[in-house]
């Protein structure tokens, strides 16, 4: 993803920052540019990429008045450590997303822009909550898309997921909340409710979900955002965030060559940690994913090391 | 963008030095627009080399001198080079004579892209746009692998069925699906498809396939197979206008991958590449359409079709004047 390059061209960058006889303001240019670039290219939203560049050299450029007496290799610190905060603030917004509890009833609820994987990764969710023990089951709420219920069926059936659905209701709100009711009284653990895909210049799509959410009173939404997406990716993300307030992020289609930066950007925009990486068309295409060993893992290759001190 | 042009107005022979920040502002501006990094840096130079060594002066301002060559350029990359008549193709294909006793082939099309950009969606619209003309349209399903996949294109000829055509009640006959369930070989059904066409007189075959990552080897040659084998009358690129810089690999790699696998397998369609494009999810980015740009700059073909919503209704034709405005717009 998106970090993991990034790691390997913030090496680079910084190693020729450290091989640099004298750090002034021309190599720190350099290091921005080359970061940035990266960035930029694995579609981290434009503004975003502009403002982390900015903070950084506010931060360093303190350092660079007081040439005489900053020495060049504090001052390579203070770059690399400035760059190192700001990445970690794009994609750690320090939320701890929500953790389902056995023995009661878990709701969570899929919502997102049309295609991006939800039906697919509302299954892959339930296999992985099954396999630990939690008695999962799927709540098809797409009345709109022609052969959604099939394709929950379908889904469900290959991995032995309960699923609930209509064929001829045609009001999503009223299935959810008698899906989710019969599954409550059934005493499952896990309850998933996939919704239709939907955006945000559509209101009316918008109010359906809202008055979903409110049928069901979902303990997690889940927004779940497709890796490949640009810079639309804020403005989609913010609104989902407004009307149906998420508490995490499941970025699918990571099998692909897409880095993710549209999804590192929802992340800052709207708060809300990654929680998965769907990594393919198969159930078990999920890859667990939170911040902090993420990074971590990422402070491991060569250079990086030394942040782990300050 | 607008405060960066005026700095430079007067008489004066452009350079380089004049030009590089209000380049740089500029694709920065093209990025803004979701035009992907690699195309905003290659319209720009293009763009700085036209004007490097131009005099500008009189009532001509350097700020309106470099938008009408930014204008000019992106207009000339989504300008069609081949025609985007499709209905003109399919006539021209039905209509042209052929030697007796040889049964007419029918027109066909085949739909790829990556997962869920909306070729199973849009293949429906193209089939209600044909049918609307009179033209009597085989669904293919040849996605054998995505769960609900082929009720999803069942529910959609249903639908189709029952929509009125040139004052009847109903398009009964007009439309028909194609299927062979799911885990077969994708190339097989598409080819019994197109006979089933031919021996039942259906004018274009549509053939559905299903979405896959550029870089999936085994996937991409599957396709590549489909396309030998039954030499499509058009391969339609599916891409969608959220996408944002994965349209530049995605577009050179389906070409490339198409071209090297299906000469290699041999057949009529052997050496075949994307002709066209369709781009969805039109409704979805507001004025960041520089997803249009991309795919037309790395393919150089047309955009045929651009799917602006989720009923039949909802295709329209590129109106390139309308995408230069909103990639220009601050
Ligand atoms: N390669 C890959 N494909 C995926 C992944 N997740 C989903 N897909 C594919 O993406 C396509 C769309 O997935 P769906 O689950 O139908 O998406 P959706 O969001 O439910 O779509 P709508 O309900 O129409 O909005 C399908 O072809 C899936 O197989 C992933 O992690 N990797
Ligand atoms: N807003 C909007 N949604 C669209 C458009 N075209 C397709 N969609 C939606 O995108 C989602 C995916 O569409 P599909 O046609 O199933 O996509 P696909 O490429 O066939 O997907 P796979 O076969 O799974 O790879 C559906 O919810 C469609 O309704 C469009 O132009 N605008
Ligand atoms: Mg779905
Ligand atoms: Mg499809």
């Amino acid at each position: 993803m998106v970090l993991a390059d990034l790691g390997r061209k913030l090496n680079a960058a910084l190693s020729s920052l450290s091989r640099a006889p004298v750090v002034d303001e021309k190599v720190i240019d350099a290091t921005l540019k080359e970061v940035c670039a990266a960035l930029l290219e694995s579609d981290v939203n434009v503004k975003l990429v502009a403002s982390l560049r900015a903070k950084v050299k506010t931060k360093v450029k303190a350092s660079l008045d007081v040439s005489e007496k900053v020495k060049d290799a504090n001052r390579k610190n203070i770059v690399q450590k400035s760059l190192f905060d700001e990445l970690v603030h794009l994609v750690d917004p320090g939320v701890e997303p929500y953790k389902p509890v056995k023995g009661k009833a878990n709701v969570i609820m899929a919502v997102g822009l049309q295609g991006n994987g939800k039906t697919t990764t509302c299954t892959k969710l339930a296999v992985y909550y099954q396999k630990r023990g939690f008695k999962s089951c799927i709540v098809c709420a797409d009345t709109f898309r022609a052969g959604a219920f099939d394709q929950t069926r379908q889904s469900a059936t290959k991995a032995k997921v309960a699923y609930f659905g209509s064929y001829t209701e045609t009001d999503p709100v009223a299935i959810a909340a008698q899906g989710v009711a019969k599954f409550k009284k059934e005493r499952f653990d896990v309850i998933i409710v996939d919704t239709s895909g939907r955006h945000k210049q559509e209101s009316e799509l918008f109010q359906e979900m809202v008055q979903i959410g409110e049928a069901v009173k979902p303990n997690m939404t889940v927004l779940i955002l497709d890796a490949s997406i640009g810079q639309a990716a804020e403005a989609q993300s913010r609104a989902f965030k407004d009307s149906a307030d998420f508490g995490a992020i499941i970025v699918t289609k990571m099998d692909g060559h897409a880095k993710g930066g549209g999804a590192i950007s929802a992340v800052a925009a709207t708060k809300t940690p990654i929680i998965f990486l769907g990594t393919g068309e198969h159930l078990t295409d999920l890859d667990r994913f939170s911040p902090q060993p993420f990074i971590s893992k990422l402070l491991g290759l060569g250079d990086m090391q030394g942040l782990m001190e300050h | 963008l607008g405060s960066l042009f005026a700095r430079f107005t007067g008489s004066k022979v452009l350079t380089e030095e004049d030009l590089k920040p209000v380049l740089e502002a500029m694709k920065q501006h093209l990025m803004k627009k979701n035009v992907a990094k690699d195309i905003s840096e290659k319209v720009c130079e293009g763009v700085g080399e036209g004007l490097v060594g131009k005099k500008i002066g009189g009532l001509q301002t350097i700020s309106a001198a470099v938008r009408v060559a930014l204008s000019n350029s992106i207009t000339r990359i989504l300008t069609p080079k081949t025609s985007t008549d499709l209905l003109l193709s399919i006539r021209t294909k039905l209509n042209s004579p052929l030697p007796s006793k040889q049964q007419r082939l029918p027109y066909s099309m085949t739909f790829v892209g990556v997962n869920g950009v909306g070729k199973s969606t849009n293949l429906s619209k193209v089939a209600f746009w044909l049918i609307q003309n009179g033209l009597r349209v085989l669904i293919a399903a040849c996605d054998t692998f995505r769960s609900g996949a082929v009720e999803q294109l069942r529910v959609h000829v249903r639908n189709l069925s029952m929509l009125g055509v040139n004052g009847a009640a109903d398009s009964k006959g007009r439309v028909e699906l194609f299927e062979r369930g799911y885990g077969k070989d994708a190339a097989a059904i598409a080819k019994e498809a197109i006979t089933y066409a031919k021996d039942h007189d259906f004018d274009v075959v549509l053939i559905d396939t299903a979405g896959r990552m550029q870089d999936n080897e085994p996937l991409m040659r599957a396709l590549a197979k489909l396309v030998a084998v039954n030499n499509p009358d058009k391969i339609l690129f599916v891409g969608e206008a959220l996408v944002g810089n994965e349209a530049v690999d995605q577009l050179t790699k389906f070409d490339r991958a198409l071209r090297d696998f299906s000469a290699a397998s041999g057949g009529a369609g052997k050496g075949r590449g994307i002709d066209g494009m369709l781009v969805t999810k039109w409704d979805t980015v507001d004025d960041k359409v520089g997803a249009a740009l991309s795919m037309t700059y790395v393919t150089g073909q047309p955009i045929i079709f651009v799917g602006t919503g989720q009923t039949y209704t909802d295709l329209r034709q590129l109106r390139v004047a309308n995408v230069v405005q909103a990639i220009l717009s601050d």
